[in-house]
């Protein structure tokens, strides 16, 4: 039984948890709700030894300690998973298992490897760098680590992003058996209500840095969804707008496109999207959907083929004739790859409207306040801002005649309410003539937001779902690789 | 950093300098020297006489020009180590732009000074090339570069541009007096290497801070994917940086081969261009502070000069008690950052 | 025959500093750290090693002593750069200037002077074997230091469980601490353990290569090869350590060809090994480019030829870690 009491955990002035405690009982699987930002993976890296709580105590097996260190978790048996999983990418499998572990020979390891993934179905090559497994192997992989090196206590935080339908059914199956038939806990990290509805025999709320409730079943999905998201939980999301007729001259139009990133290539594309489409991308990681957006936009060079944007045909990619031209690209990563981190905001908007001259200070007060809701003194530093007004200045920071705005996981690590504004947000620009290409890890995300959904696979394009086909079976069983004709097949 | 109230931000230059004392004390020692004595010598040696003065104002000229051009490749965070051999590259293309002429005036000065900024530019842009299109990081190319002219200068002094008859260390034909620069007064330093080097600082500081342009290179150093995703042109930014810096550096063997030693020697650059560096590291790239520490270091590289002849010591001192101040920012700068943690952490 | 014997003993003898001085700095880039001090250890621990030895009159303690030195060094480097969270590139730059000045600084009274050196190792019998006799028939002990440590090294990393914890910190600090590895230490040890082989290639110059001390040092610039070595060498120690045998080996051809070409001046040889290094820099990262790469896809069979020439550095080379910010 473990037992934490009242944690603290501060970073300056944020308070990420303030005062929480809670109690897991052996064999339960327990899932810990909230949005973004509300501080559950900061709790679990406490539980897990990764991170000093600045007050509070934790009771493991009996004895009260202030704090844990990784060594001193894994021999109290508690192993966390990331939803990235910490492992050596570059190095083999058979190393990322023993690393950690007490000093075995190689053959020892191999030989438990085999055993293990013998049990559970699974396949590993020891002498393999782990870059080459997929993000639903890495994860498996770590956790036969886990269970290997004791653990009875098992923290997955957010282990469903990047694995298809099936893998994630594996998994939960397998948490399943660990809790009810050898008595681990398991703590299952996530913002998805669905999931812990299907799993948990107790559900964990938090919100802004407290638990809020503890809830057991059955579940009211109304109250859950009021105690994650408080008052901001009445917002309502705009419907995806309306297409124009089909004879209106498309926006995209692909002809055998190649690109090529710096792992791979992918080639054949051939796509046509309309003004005002809300396009969303589907697949696992690799699977071709980033080389896609990056192509598009002409980060990643494309040797082969053309495209149209409008009337306008381009057989090679330049990034900065595609700008003029009206194609924007954001990444994901903001604060990395898409805003610059001690730059204040109006320096942003300098430079983001270079063909505006003298004080923009009335500009920013258009383009930022009034237009995005982003409250924050000019002089604010980007990566002094909040994930939420990272995002609203980069949006704000996209020309308003954008004709296709490219967008890799418009809502990463956003709450609620935020999420909810981008989204409002680019529908309106979608309804005002915009073409949006969007990915997100989120398949729900996807499958809501979008009129068609590009599925990938193998870095490839699988196929494209629209109408009623767009829903998890379908997209789901095409990211893992099956034939629409057998989906079809199957459903018949 | 800026949170420390400026009597804490005094005391902690003070421990830097009390550290940087007591380490240069620490490695003088072995070698024998009295320490006081050392340290008197080492300043009398550059500041006791007027002449001695204008050896300082002389070498703090190039000194200046090579640690404000080191700002821009910087503000993009660039190491342009290579600066060393943009100055020899640049006094090789001024000595080339002064070989058809036996004298001159003004007019060849200048048409020197401009082959000479050019020479460093595309010195530095070749660099850059590298960095840019090719990957390698401006530490290789720019001291792999550095040892290249280097080399050049030898291969000119041996051979095409040696003294007729005589071959030898003390470089090529000395120029005519015509085509040295205008002293100040008596003193050994003339008085154009001053404007230049005290333009150059201008020159810089509106670059960097009172332009859109610099504003861009700013970006460009903070996050270049960034830039990238701006339309910024990062690489084109990045070359300009480099070039910018190499046309200083040029500027800076210019004055050394027209105000200082009147023809091309293998030391020509003095080791101007690492000793920049090593300001700007000081400095932590703040203008303000660039030429106070370069006239700093002036007085010590003249001042070293003394010890071999008063002491016995070897002249480079000047560069170890350099380095030491330095290292001793560093250590300062690290403690300071780690007891803040700690008091954070608590 | 009997040249090109003798050819390859010279090769041997000219590269093993550079070899020590690479394999030393692959350990400690292996782990995550550049040591950029590199060149200025060298010239410091030669001094170091040439004074010593003459102040003792014994060679192995001046070894031992320019181990001390590097190793002391990169001490340094490690705490300031690890612990104190300061730029490793800018303390290692500042390093290398300042011990460079402090060679010649505390070396001054040593200049020009006799003392002793390692001497040559003969093993008997094998002088008159074809091929190998010239070879390793009388022999410099830092070939053999060279050749021990090219093998502790690859066998340290590759098969060993302190290897891979290694291996484990320099691509992923974040992961070896959530394994329980204590991540800076292990990256003080290596930066001392890789010091303390280029102090042992320092006094290799100054007590086998080139014995002496004065002004200038002969290794100037070695330290820089190194650097690059280590990239050319994928950070692997066998195949950095062929990568200075090739350098050595260009060097020790520069001298023949300088003889067979005197109208080619002096400083063109001298000076080849810059362009050289830049050039195996250039070439090592032909892979990644983009117009090579539309090649290479046009022609399939090249690809196994592209899988070997690529390389890819330690993940979390240069990064910073600290444990006390967590995961």
């Amino acid at each position: 039984m473990i037992v934490l009491n009242d944690i603290h955990k501060h970073y300056g002035r944020v308070r990420a948890n303030d005062g929480i405690s809670l109690t897991l009982e052996p064999g339960r699987i327990y899932a810990l709700v909230g949005e973004n930002g509300a501080g559950k993976s900061t709790l679990m890296r406490v539980l897990a030894g990764h991170t000093r709580p600045t007050s509070g105590t934790l009771e493991i097996g009996g004895e009260t300690i202030s704090h844990l260190t990784p060594t001193l978790a894994r021999e109290k048996g508690v192993g966390m998973l990331y939803q990235d999983p910490l492992d050596f990418p570059a190095m083999p499998v058979w190393e990322n298992f023993q690393l950690g572990a007490p000093k075995r020979s190689k053959q020892e390891v191999v030989d438990v490897i085999g055993e293990l993934s013998y049990r559970l179905d699974a396949c590993f090559l020891p002498d393999e760098p782990v870059s080459s497994l997929t993000v639903g192997e890495r994860q498996l992989l770590e956790l036969l680590r886990l269970l290997d090196l004791g653990a009875t206590t098992l923290i997955l935080d957010e282990p469903t992003t990047g694995i298809t339908p099936e893998q994630k059914q594996d998994l939960f199956d397998l948490l399943m058996k660990l809790a009810r038939e050898e008595g681990h806990t398991i703590i299952l990290v996530t913002h998805k209500l669905s999931e812990a509805f299907e799993m948990a025999d107790s559900i964990f709320i938090m919100r802004q840095g407290a638990l809020v409730a503890t809830l057991e079943p059955p579940y009211d999905e109304k109250e859950l969804v009021h105690l994650m998201f408080g008052d901001a939980a009445d917002g309502e999301v705009e419907a995806l707008p309306e297409l124009p007729p089909k004879d209106v001259t498309p926006r995209l139009t692909m002809r055998d496109t190649l690109f090529a990133g710096p792992k791979y290539s992918m080639g054949d594309l051939n796509f046509t999207a309309r003004p005002g489409e809300c396009i969303g991308l589907a697949g696992l990681d690799g699977s071709g959907q980033e080389l896609f957006l990056r192509g598009l936009c002409g980060l990643d060079r494309m040797p082969g083929g053309g495209f149209d944007l409008d009337s306008a045909t381009y057989r090679s990619n330049d990034f900065a004739t595609l700008r003029k031209a009206g194609v924007q690209f954001v990444p994901a990563d903001r604060l990395q790859m898409a805003l610059f981190p001690a730059l204040n905001l109006m320096e942003h908007i300098t430079l983001a409207f270079p063909d505006k001259k003298g004080d923009l200070t009335d500009f920013y007060q258009s383009q930022c306040v009034d237009g995005f809701n982003l409250r924050a003194h000019p002089d604010t530093q980007a990566n002094e801002l909040s994930g939420g007004n990272q995002q609203r200045l980069l949006l704000s920071l996209i020309p308003n005649d954008t004709k296709l705005l490219l967008m890799e996981h418009p809502t990463r690590g956003l709450d609620a309410g935020s999420a909810r504004q981008v989204w409002n947000h680019l529908k309106s620009r979608c309804a005002k003539g915009s073409t949006l290409i969007f990915f997100s890890p989120d398949l729900d995300e996807v499958l809501e937001h979008s009129h068609r959904v590009i599925v990938f696979y193998d870095r490839a394009i699988a196929a494209v779902v629209e109408g009623d086909d767009i829903s998890m079976e379908v997209v789901g069983a095409l990211m893992a690789g099956k034939s629409m004709e057998d989906i079809k097949e199957n459903n018949s | 950093m800026n949170r420390d109230s400026l009597l804490a931000q005094i005391g902690w230059v003070c421990a830097a300098l009390g550290l940087a004392l007591f380490l240069t004390i620490l490695v003088a020692w072995p070698a024998g020297a009295p320490p006081f004595e050392t340290i008197y010598v080492l300043f009398k040696g550059g500041v006791s006489s007027m002449s001695k003065i204008g050896r300082v104002l002389a070498g703090w000229v190039p000194l200046t020009l090579c640690a404000v051009g080191l700002l821009v490749p910087f503000t993009a965070r660039l190491w342009n180590i290579g600066v060393e051999g943009q100055v020899i590259m640049g006094a090789i293309f001024c000595t080339a732009a002064l070989r058809p002429y036996d004298e001159g005036g003004a007019l060849q000065i200048a048409l020197a000074i401009g082959a000479a900024m050019l020479g460093g530019a595309l010195w530095a842009l070749l660099a850059g090339c590298l960095r840019v299109f090719g990957r390698v990081h401006e530490i290789f190319s720019g001291l792999g570069l550095n040892f290249v002219a280097l080399g050049v200068t030898l291969w000119l002094i041996f051979g095409p541009w040696k003294r007729p008859g005589v071959a030898s260390m003390s470089g090529t034909q000395p120029l005519d007096m015509s085509l040295w620069l205008p002293r100040l007064g008596k003193l050994s330093v003339s008085w154009v290497g001053l404007a230049l080097a005290i333009a150059a600082t201008i020159f810089v500081y509106i670059l960097l801070y009172r332009t859109k342009w610099g504003l861009k290179m700013r970006a460009v150093g903070e996050n270049p994917k960034a830039a990238t995703l701006f339309s910024l042109g990062p690489r084109r930014r990045l070359l300009q940086a480099f070039m910018i810096c190499g046309a200083l550096a040029g500027l800076a063997g210019a004055t050394q081969v027209l105000g200082v030693y009147h023809r091309l020697l293998p030391a020509i650059s003095s080791n101007y261009g690492y000793t920049a560096l090593l300001v700007g590291m000081m400095a932590s790239f703040r203008l303000p502070l660039v030429p106070f520490i370069c006239l700093f270091f002036a007085i010590l590289n003249v001042g070293s000069i003394q010890l071999p002849l008063q002491l016995g010591l070897d002249s480079s001192l000047s560069g170890v008690i350099q380095g030491v101040m330095v290292l001793s920012l560093f250590i300062v700068q690290g403690l300071r950052l780690w007891l803040r943690q700690r008091k954070e952490a608590d | 025959m009997e040249t090109f014997g003798l050819t390859l003993a010279a090769i041997l003898v000219a590269g093993s500093p550079l070899v020590l001085a690479t394999l030393g700095e692959t350990l400690t880039e292996k782990a995550g750290i550049i040591n950029l001090s590199l060149d200025g250890s060298i010239l410091l621990s030669a001094m170091a090693a040439f004074v010593v030895s003459v102040t003792f009159d014994n060679p192995w303690i001046g070894l031992l002593a320019g181990m001390a030195v590097g190793a002391a060094i990169a001490g340094v480097l490690g705490i300031i750069g690890i612990y104190l969270g300061q730029s490793q590139l800018a303390v290692g730059f500042i390093l290398t200037l300042l011990c460079r000045d402090l060679a010649y600084f505390l070396g001054h009274n040593y200049s020009r002077q006799p003392g002793p050196d390692l001497g040559l190792w003969s093993i008997p019998g094998i002088g008159d074997v074809p091929l190998i006799g010239p070879i390793f028939g009388s022999q410099s002990p830092v070939v053999y230091l060279g050749l021990v440590a090219i093998f502790v090294c690859w066998w340290w990393m590759y098969r060993t469980e302190g290897g891979m914890r290694l291996r484990a910190v320099g691509e992923s600090p974040r992961a070896a601490f959530g394994r329980g590895i204590r991540v800076r230490l292990v990256r003080l040890y290596y930066c001392l353990a890789g010091g303390a082989l280029i102090g042992m290639a320092g006094a290799a110059y100054s007590l086998a290569v080139k014995p002496g001390w004065g002004r200038p040092q002969g290794c100037e610039g070695a330290g820089w090869i190194a650097l690059a070595i280590v990239i050319f060498g994928g950070w692997h120690p066998v195949r950095a350590a062929l990568g200075a045998f090739f350098f050595a080996g260009l060097q020790v051809s520069g001298i023949y060809l300088q003889e067979v070409f005197p109208s080619i001046p002096a400083p063109v040889f001298q000076v080849a090994p810059f362009p050289m290094m830049i050039l195996t820099l250039l070439a090592v990262n032909l892979g990644r480019m983009g117009w090579m790469q539309d090649i290479v896809r046009r022609h399939p069979f090249l690809k196994t030829f592209s899988k070997g020439w690529s390389i890819e550095a330690p993940a979390a080379l240069g990064q910073d870690f600290d444990p006390k910010k967590g995961l």
